[in-house]
């Protein structure tokens, strides 16, 4: 067994100390405001040196993470020993942290600017449990070759220690076919562009602009038509005009830029039974999740993208994410609904795709609606009494609700199909939750007093997935079909 | 919904929950306390006093009469050997359904006020999710929590 303890790339001291200044920018930013700028650079003040002091803070702190990070880098090492990688850091206070490699469930790996100019790379590794939905072990910066290594040791006991008394566990049937790989998506330039001017951001954008225009035509009328200058307001409203177009390109390059830095070269690869998704354009980013650890795939179209033919897909993983930021993993940002069903059935072929959805009851209509009720008539009685002839307008703020909860009616259902439950509902986006019985947790039917009073009730799934796990519901079902549901459900543990 | 699940909780949790309500209503006298205060102190218009009053009188009512007995009426659960139902609920009656391949562990806690009436909450966690059947019989609670747990270890789990 090589015991050779393997340290960090020197870089990894720098990439630390920059990622600990980003954590700085904020608290010296509000130092700042609260200073109200006026740091006064004249010696010759009395105040002089006492408004060096918060700077002089900072230098101290900045400083120390500086050493912080060479220290780190010093002290860092990993080696495999006993079919476990370990890692050890720390000067004063030592940390030791050995992970057998049966438990680690993926690496992710990250690129960051300076990883690329030294070809390195920054490795994640991610075990079930993670803490705080971190990952277990972070290495800064390793060259290619070292990730590669520790993937090809960590693999090969995994197989070798495994197979012989596990046969049961059929995920892990690697054995020695290295590299069936095979693309499922990859995302061309056009793709990524639709995906921007598509994004849920760029309305929340569009709306921002929206309200402040509106404000604008308030004023712009009011003010200037008393002042009887016609060809003012002509060149004004051109001016709103011209700013709003402006404005929305604006937005809207801003949206692709974004999306370009995140989403360039959106590759997803099947491999080994494992899914690998790289992205990214400044910073190059690999997620790797094996099959047997999704919980659930989740379809979303949003309005726009609907009307347009459009979905995005995302799975549910039990362990971490990107860095366990998000526990949501994005396999398809972006991709035609009629292209969506091949590779899906491709990558999960125990699931049915497409499938006829028992639908709520017309009776259940009122349901989507009502309860926007509760809040909506105080708040329109508020609107109307404070801005009296003018507020009462706020009323037509019922048709919208009712529009949006009879949308979320047609779209509500759910088919089950075998030992797979599929849910589809919609806030805004619609939403296909495909899940098979193992992976639910636990399954809730609820009733209000007035649902029970119509025979309906909702019912709730939840599956794991990072922390705090993820849930879909049907709402409004009739009372039976809820009960077919969970009847279904408990079975399933019974046959088990 | 189908029939009524097996267990509910001891009466004397609907004491407890009745006694939370007065520490509840104990918190809302003080606020209103202040309010009515500060009313008389400043000369604000009196009906200040009988909003507060009427608040402080619906407090009352409903956080020591009538939520808890809502909420005694809906608690019921059932330990199966495949599953636990759990039924809750104030305005919304929830009914969850947990298999025993899902638990992965099993707690009782037990607070000064549980304490005294010899009573424990115990919760139930799954990898996603955690749920709580209050206020049971300290030595049922013990009992339940040992049974759950050898139940659960008879399911192999394969999260």
């Amino acid at each position: 067994m090589s015991e050779q303890r393997y340290k960090l790339h020197p870089i990894s001291a720098l990439v630390d100390f920059v990622k600990g200044l980003k954590d700085l920018i904020i608290p010296v930013l509000i130092l700042f405001f609260a200073n109200g700028f006026n740091v006064k650079m004249n010696p010759g003040d009395g105040s002089f040196w006492t408004n060096l002091i918060p700077l002089g803070i900072l230098l101290l702190v900045i400083l120390i993470g500086l050493i912080n990070g060479i220290i780190k880098w010093w002290t860092y090492v990993y080696w495999f020993e006993e079919n476990e990688l370990r890692v050890e850091y720390g000067l004063l206070v030592k940390k030791k942290r050995y992970i057998p490699f049966d438990r680690i469930q993926s690496f992710n790996y990250k690129e960051g600017i300076f990883h690329r100019v030294f070809g390195l790379v920054q490795v994640m590794v991610e075990t079930a449990g993670g803490t705080n939905g971190k990952p277990e072990v972070i290495l800064t910066a390793i060259t290619k070759d070292a990730a590669n290594q520790i993937e090809r040791v960590t693999r090969k006991r995994n197989v070798d220690e495994r197979e012989p008394e596990l046969q049961d566990d059929a995920p892990l049937s690697v054995e020695e076919v290295p590299k069936s790989s095979r693309v499922i998506h990859k995302m061309n330039t056009k793709e990524l562009i639709i995906l921007a001017t598509t994004s849920s951001s760029m309305g929340v954008v569009i709306a921002g602009v929206g309200a402040v225009l509106s404000q604008f035509a308030e004023y712009i009328p009011f003010d200037w038509i008393f002042e009887e200058v016609s060809h003012f307001i002509k060149f004004g409203f051109i001016l709103v005009i011209l700013a709003s177009v402006v404005s929305l390109l604006f937005t809207w390059v801003v949206a692709v830029i974004i999306t370009f830095i995140n989403y360039y070269d959106f590759t997803v690869i099947e491999e080994n039974e494992r899914l690998t998704v790289t992205r990214g354009l400044l910073e190059k980013k690999r997620v790797t999740i094996p099959l047997n650890r999704i919980q659930a795939i989740k379809i979303v179209e949003n309005p726009l993208r609907q009307i347009f033919g459009f979905a995005a897909v995302a799975v549910e993983s039990a362990s971490g994410g990107f860095g366990g930021e998000e526990k949501k993993i994005t396999i398809f940002p972006l991709i035609r609904k009629k292209h969506l069903y091949g590779p899906l059935q491709d990558l999960f072929p125990q699931l049915e795709w497409q499938q006829t959805l028992t639908k709520p009851p017309k009776k259940a209509k009122p349901f989507f609606y009502r309860i926007d009720f509760i809040w909506l008539i105080p708040a329109i009685a508020l609107c109307s009494y404070f801005w009296f002839p003018y507020g009462m307008l706020s009323v037509l703020i019922f048709i919208p609700v009712i529009l949006i909860g009879l949308w979320q009616f047609k779209t509500t259902g759910f088919a089950i199909n075998g030992n797979q439950l599929t849910i589809c509902y919609r806030i805004f986006s619609r939403v296909t939750f495909v899940v098979e019985k193992k992976r639910i947790q636990a399954m809730e039917r609820r009733q209000t007093y007035f649902q029970k009073r119509k025979e309906i009730a909702t019912v709730q799934v939840t599956v794991m997935s990072g922390l705090t796990g993820a849930s879909a519901k049907v709402s409004n079902l009739e009372s039976k079909d809820a009960v077919v549901v969970t009847d279904w459900f408990e079975k399933s543990t019974l046959n088990q | 919904m189908r029939e009524q699940l097996m267990h509910q909780i001891p009466r004397k949790g609907l004491t407890v929950w009745r006694l939370y309500g007065v520490f509840n209503t104990f918190v809302v006298v003080i606020l209103m306390g202040v309010a009515s205060f500060l009313t008389y102190y400043f000369e604000w218009p009196s009906f200040i006093y009988y909003i507060a009053f009427v608040l402080l009188l619906i407090v009352a009512l409903t956080s020591i009469w009538l939520f808890p007995k809502i909420r005694w009426d809906h608690w019921r659960y059932e330990v199966r050997e495949h599953e636990i139902e759990i039924q809750s609920g104030l305005f919304i009656v929830k009914r969850t359904l947990i298999p025993m391949v899902r638990v992965q562990h099993v707690d009782t806690s037990q607070g000064p006020i549980l304490k005294k009436y010899d009573l424990a909450n115990i919760s139930i966690s799954t990898a996603a999710t955690t749920h709580v059947i209050p206020m049971l019989v300290t030595n049922d609670a013990d009992s339940l929590r040992a049974r759950i747990s050898i139940l659960a270890r008879v399911a192999e789990d394969d999260v």
